[in-house]
């Protein structure tokens, strides 16, 4: 939901002292991103996606160093992260399942397939299991209409998925 | 009618003229030894507006939903100042039932990388910005790899056979969305590149004279920047050869649909996929020929001609022609993208407009009110419906709440609004069967009704 602006304002923010933009990092992006743009700013969808996939979900501290990096104010960042369906401000699952809810999808019989996680995980969609292994997710199209129904699980696209086979590349995950 | 030779899909098989299974990467090197960038080198021995005129020549119109002429937009670039000017190419392709980009940008980046040096070139931009949609990981690496492999050859960078533009070394950069519909929006798209959330902008000014950091900017869909090489070699009459002309003796105002398309179809048919053919094929070809027919032989009930905002076809509109002038003809909004999406007759068209709601609602940006709260609104009505909880009220109620939204009533700042406008209006008014038979004819009467007199 683009538009929902998610809490913030009373929410406490964790701090540990090891930074999450770390030096490495933070040279990476300065030699290789930054001289891409005019401005720092347009540097903030790469930069949050560097950080996401390094710890997975972007911590608010990892939000702050961002803004500081960026030369820009932590809400201006939040503002921008907050928009964005793919930025995870909570922690997540090892493994996110995000099965695709859009028209061709449900046509072609996405909800067995949601409703076979929920028995086989025993979660509803937004949950995540207790051991922290999966999430799942329903999301919008994921650009596969033709080989109906998908999911991502987390950046690798399944396609043309039935329950036995999405059951399959799940046992088989590390 | 139909297409002699593949055009975008020369090199990526794809049937009549290919097997899918035979599909693989084209690298560089495949590339250049199958004619790869000579349409770039003919065009930087034209001059930039030569080609520019060669564009506008053969009509190509915009391939990313809207139509819009290339060349006419290209055009609207104001004199160059010696700043900084922009190309950002959308690769957000989000649109329900659209996934025709995604097949270039798997298997032949190349093409699309020589269609932005070529436009580059012609319009006098100095950095190119690819907006792929975050979903699409595989293909962002991809791209990244073919861009790489671009700047060795020296298509852009420091030794760019461009040359200097604007004084700078052309440069080509990939830029990953982060799951937001609404950044395909051109200039939503201009606001997340940015580095802000993704809300469209009031237009004027358009992107041609401030777009990107202000500054002035063309934004072209993949297709519509893969087709420019082949029209740079072999020539817009070559081009104008396919597709479909406008009626005899029409104003040039009526468009015309020339060149061959990229057409996705998914839904309820045998063969679903990518398919090239000309612009205006019917639909009733594009489910026989390339889909195979309507799967398990079950009867065609409608189809949404070009992603879900596009409104739909119904039963009777089987044959209609996939062009540029389908939404006249065909009362809907437009081709779109021509990602099509087919239904059989068990499908339950209120389900269907639940499902697009759904969509809008969680896309939707929020900044316009009509838009943010209608379309959950319509959402919620639909969901009531479906269960059976609805009455005939609820129906024109949807029909009145969807009229009113959008930038074509005048409500609202971009086309979103609009797409969940025609597609709940036109599924209500083609198949309002479905809903009638799903509500209750009298709404219930909480209260009861007292004989008068008692007590
Ligand atoms: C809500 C909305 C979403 C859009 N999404 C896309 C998209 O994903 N890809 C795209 O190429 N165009 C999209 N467009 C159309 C663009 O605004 C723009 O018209 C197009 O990219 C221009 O390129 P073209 O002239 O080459 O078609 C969208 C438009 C709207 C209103
Ligand atoms: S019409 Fe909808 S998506 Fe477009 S700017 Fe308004 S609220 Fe945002």
């Amino acid at each position: 939901m683009a538009w929902i602006v998610k809490n913030s304002a009373t929410q406490q923010i964790d701090k540990r002292d090891e930074p999450y933009l770390d030096d490495t990092l933070r040279a990476e992006l300065e030699a290789e991103i930054i001289p891409r743009y005019p401005t720092r700013q347009a540097a903030t969808l790469p930069v949050l996606h560097a950080l996401q996939h390094k710890h997975h979900w972007l911590p608010h501290q990892a939000l702050a160093e961002a803004a500081g990096f960026l030369g820009l104010h932590p809400s201006e960042v939040l503002d921008t992260a907050t928009f964005y369906e793919d930025f995870r401000l909570q922690p997540m699952g090892q493994y996110l399942i995000m099965v695709c809810q859009s028209l061709s999808c449900e046509l072609m019989g996405h909800t067995s397939l949601v409703d076979a996680l929920r028995d086989k995980l025993g979660i509803e969609p937004g949950g995540t299991t207790d051991d922290g292994r999966f999430t799942l997710l329903t999301v919008e199209c994921l650009g596969s209409c033709g080989t109906a129904p998908c999911a991502l699980v987390n950046e690798t696209l399944h396609e043309s998925l039935t329950i036995e086979n999405l059951d399959k590349v799940l046992n088989e995950l590390p | 009618m139909s297409l002699q030779e593949p055009v975008l899909c020369q090199r990526i098989p794809t049937w009549p003229w290919g097997d899918p299974a035979d599909r693989h990467l084209i690298g560089l090197d495949e590339y250049l030894s199958t004619g790869g960038y000579a349409a770039l080198d003919k065009a930087l021995a034209m001059q930039p507006t030569e080609v520019i005129a060669a564009v506008k020549e053969s009509e190509l119109r915009g391939r990313g939903g809207a139509g819009f002429p290339a060349g006419m937009k290209w055009g609207f670039l104001p004199p160059e100042d010696g700043k900084q000017r922009f190309l950002t190419v959308n690769a957000d392709e989000s649109e329900p039932g659209t996934f025709k980009d995604r097949l270039l940008l798997d298997f032949d980046p190349h093409l699309l990388l020589e269609g932005i040096a070529i436009c580059m070139h012609a319009c006098r931009l100095d950095t190119a910005y690819i907006y792929i949609r975050g979903e699409y990981h595989a293909q962002a690496k991809t791209l990244q790899k073919a861009v790489d492999e671009s700047y060795k050859h020296n298509v852009f960078g420091e030794n760019s056979k461009l040359g200097r533009i604007n004084d700078r070394a052309p440069q080509c950069y990939v830029h990953r969305g982060a799951g937001a519909y609404i950044c395909g929006e051109e200039t939503a798209l201009l606001e997340s590149l940015e580095g802000k959330r993704g809300w469209p902008r009031n237009k004027p000014p358009f992107p041609a004279i401030a777009g990107a950091f202000a500054r002035p900017t063309i934004i072209n869909n993949v297709e519509t920047l893969a087709i420019v090489p082949a029209i740079i070699d072999r020539g817009p009459a070559w081009f104008k050869s396919m597709g479909k002309d406008r009626p005899e003796g029409a104003p040039p105002a009526v468009p015309a649909s020339f060149g061959p398309k990229l057409y996705g179809i998914s839904g309820h048919v045998n063969r679903p996929g990518v398919y090239e053919d000309d612009l205006g094929i019917k639909v009733s070809t594009l489910i026989e020929t390339h889909g195979q027919g309507m799967r398990g032989g079950k009867k065609f009930k409608g189809a949404i001609p070009g992603g879900i905002s596009m409104g739909i076809l119904g039963p009777d509109q089987y044959d209609a022609e996939l062009d540029f002038d389908i939404g006249k003809k065909y009362g809907c909004l437009g081709l779109g993208t021509a990602g099509v999406i087919v239904m059989d007759e068990d499908t339950d068209m209120v389900a269907v407009a639940r499902n697009i709601c759904r969509f809008f609602s969680h896309e939707s940006c929020g900044q316009c009110t009509p838009c943010r709260e209608g379309t959950g609104w319509m959402y919620k009505l639909l969901t009531r419906i479906e269960a059976g909880g609805g009455t005939s009220k609820d129906i024109d109620l949807l029909l009145e709440l969807s009229g009113s939204m959008g930038s074509m009533p005048g409500t609202t700042i971009c086309g979103l609004a609009d797409g969940a406008n025609w597609a709940v209006r036109t599924i209500v008014n083609k198949f309002r069967a479905d809903f009638e038979a799903k509500v209750r004819k009298k709404p219930h009467s909480r209260l009861r009704v007292l004989p008068v007199g008692v007590g």
